[in-house]
């Protein structure tokens, strides 16, 4: 009960210290929103690139090539995969992007055959303006992800230019896969003419391959790249996810690396309350002794310098991760490389996570101030001011 | 039985390799309702007398014990409690804290003690009426002169109605006419109360308001001459 009566008194000390408080929470959540940041960037790339337990696309692309321009495959291929054991579907694809390189915004076309749409867009999604049928209706007609939608300002009805195509958008497609949010779907034949205006023919870049059992996607690879180890184009198949882990092996490096920035954030916040305690405690050495000659114990001033640390880890947390939540909502990034789209993750996950670690940085970071403290004697702290 | 008995009471302090007593077999009994007033040379052991009083410090040999209970071997936590409950302690430079309000220092004892909002208010407001300055309950201590500060200090020493209220130099930072106030306030206390005080002084006025005065030095109490000390 002591402990509670005693928080507004912890609170006030933060409160009627603005400057010393203020200054201390704006470093935690500049560190915070650092932190929330990259973790939102491994996250997303986490799920763009681990293949997980009910995965069932396979992605057929040109053995060692990487970038869309250079994996060409016939498109007769996707005949003889279907035959294959366990394939429910295969969809040829073209794909043409406005840049091969490592970006922020970058438009990524996928031609698909008319009638094979909904078979090429994978798990839950739902048309959230135009058609389908107004899309099929159309050669030039697109159905654009929800996410490059919004980055782009894109509505139904409007044109937009990238890549050196002009597409009108019949559609706009909400989906919780990841690759689809940000794709404009056109139709094969109409990417077919744009590529052969470079000259290449009947060829498509890859075959996206549904089969009915996920445990059987590695075998499945390993039967369609079988089938084409003599042929004039051998393929390389894997499970799509993993497709774009490796095609996006810079990325998800650079991704990584960025952990390192993570842990550095973490220790700055960690430094930043340490050291406000730090000086707290010594600025207050007069006021300690005082509230023990008060009757107050050892153990319940160290709590309330915890506390302190706690409250200000927390509110400092908050508004990082508020701050970095709403960049990450509002700015809909997506990391892009070949064609393929890592979308930094908007959940709650790395938030919550931020918040919990600057809580768990404050409470340690109180510790040690905590302790060396309740064992201080009072009139020696006294004689020392 | 006295309120407040000591008996052979010692405290020693190691710095370094040498030892310094400041007090030595010191035997004392203070009556409960008494106001004695500590004089002594700087260095006598005054401070060091009323610290183990006020049990924020502890003999290294005799006993202490207050209204019968043995107070010079209570663990720590023990005797913080005990001091929550028996004593009241006014410094000479008032140590408010800076942060906050005169009603939030004076409030801050009871804090300790399993009381209401309102029970805290009302003990609040009675105690800082009764040092005269209930007009000032949201004033900052740097917005308050010396005295003012020390009445603060001194609602926020009796606010829990203490067995025993300790002054260590309560007049030692202040002006002429603010001691006198402070100590007919102390008086007042003392007297319409019935609060036991003990007040260390270096001031020969600030005496008169005592019932007795002790002589300490060099850790030992001395036998003055009734008045040798007064102007
Ligand atoms: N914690 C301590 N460590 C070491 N020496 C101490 C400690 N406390 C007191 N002393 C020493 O004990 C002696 C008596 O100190 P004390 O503060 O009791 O004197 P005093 O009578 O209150 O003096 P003054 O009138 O100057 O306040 C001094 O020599 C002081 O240096
Ligand atoms: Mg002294």
């Amino acid at each position: 009960m002591r402990l509670l009566r005693v928080i507004p008194t912890v609170l006030r000390q933060i409160l009627r210290s603005p400057i010393r408080s203020g200054l201390t929470i704006v470093g935690i959540a500049v560190a915070m929103f650092l932190f929330v940041v990259v973790e939102a960037m491994r996250e997303g790339v986490h799920t763009a690139t681990q293949v997980q337990a009910g995965d069932t696309t396979l992605v057929v692309y040109r053995e060692n090539r990487f970038c869309p321009f250079s994996s060409r495959l016939p498109q007769f291929y996707g005949d003889r995969i279907e035959q294959l054991d366990g394939v429910t579907d295969v969809v040829p694809m073209q794909i043409h992007v406005s840049n091969c390189r490592a970006s922020l915004d970058v438009v990524t076309f996928r031609g698909v055959p008319r009638d094979d749409f909904n078979t090429a867009v994978t798990g839950e999604t739902q048309i959230i303006g135009g058609t389908v049928d107004h899309w099929q209706s159309r050669g030039d007609a697109a159905i654009v992800g929800e996410a490059l939608a919004a980055r782009r300002g894109l509505r139904v009805g409007d044109r937009f230019s990238a890549a050196g195509l002009t597409v009108y958008v019949a559609g706009i497609l909400n989906t919780d896969h990841p690759q689809d949010r940000n794709i404009a779907w056109v139709h094969l034949p109409f990417l077919q003419e744009a590529a052969r205006r470079g000259g290449t023919g009947a060829l498509v870049t890859q075959f996206n391959v549904l089969v009915d059992d996920p445990k059987q996607l590695e075998a499945i690879a390993s039967d369609i790249d079988a089938l084409f180890t003599h042929d004039e184009h051998p393929t390389a198949t894997r499970p799509e996810r993993a497709f774009v882990g490796r095609a996006a092996r810079d990325i998800v490096d650079l991704v990584d690396f960025a952990g390192v920035l993570a842990w550095g954030a973490l220790a700055a916040v960690f430094a930043l309350i340490a050291n406000a305690i730090v000086l707290a405690v010594r600025d207050r050495v007069r006021d300690h002794a005082v509230l023990q000659t008060l009757g107050f114990t050892g153990p319940l001033i160290g709590w309330m310098v915890m506390l302190e640390g706690v409250i200000i880890g927390l509110v400092g947390g908050l508004l990082g991760a508020a701050a970095a939540l709403t960049t990450v909502r509002v700015g809909n990034f997506s990391l892009t490389m070949e064609g393929l789209n890592m979308e930094i993750a908007g959940g709650w996950t790395a938030p919550l996570l931020g918040v919990a670690a600057a809580l768990t940085l404050g409470f340690l970071a109180g510790v040690v101030p905590a302790i060396r403290l309740a064992r201080r004697d009072i009139a020696a702290s006294f004689r020392a001011v | 039985m006295a309120l407040i008995e000591c008996r052979q009471l010692t405290r020693t302090y190691r710095r370094g390799n040498e030892e310094i007593t400041p007090l030595r077999d010191l035997d004392l009994d203070i009556e409960s309702g008494g106001f004695v007033a500590l004089m002594g040379p700087s260095g006598s052991g005054k401070t060091t007398l009323l610290n183990l009083l006020a049990g924020i410090d502890r003999p290294t040999a005799g006993t202490l014990s207050v209204a019968g209970k043995p107070v010079h071997n209570l663990p720590r936590r023990a005797l913080a409690n005990w001091r929550s409950a028996h004593v009241g302690y006014i410094f000479q430079l008032y140590n408010l804290i800076p942060v906050l309000t005169a009603y939030e220092n004076v409030e801050l004892p009871l804090l300790l003690q399993s009381l209401s909002r309102s029970e805290r208010h009302d003990r609040v407001a009675t105690a800082l009426e009764a040092v005269g300055i209930e007009d000032r309950h949201e004033h900052y201590p740097r917005q308050l002169s010396g005295g003012q500060e020390q009445r603060v200090a001194i609602a926020r020493a009796i606010v829990t109605e203490p067995t025993i209220l300790l002054a260590d130099e309560p007049t030692g930072d202040l002006d002429r006419q603010s001691a006198t106030s402070v100590m007919e306030l102390l008086a007042q206390l003392n007297s319409e109360q019935g609060r036991t005080i003990v007040m260390v002084t270096h001031d020969p006025r600030t005496t008169e308001w005592a019932d007795t005065v002790l002589h300490l030095e060099k850790g030992r109490l001395v036998e003055q001459a009734v008045g040798s000390e007064r102007p």
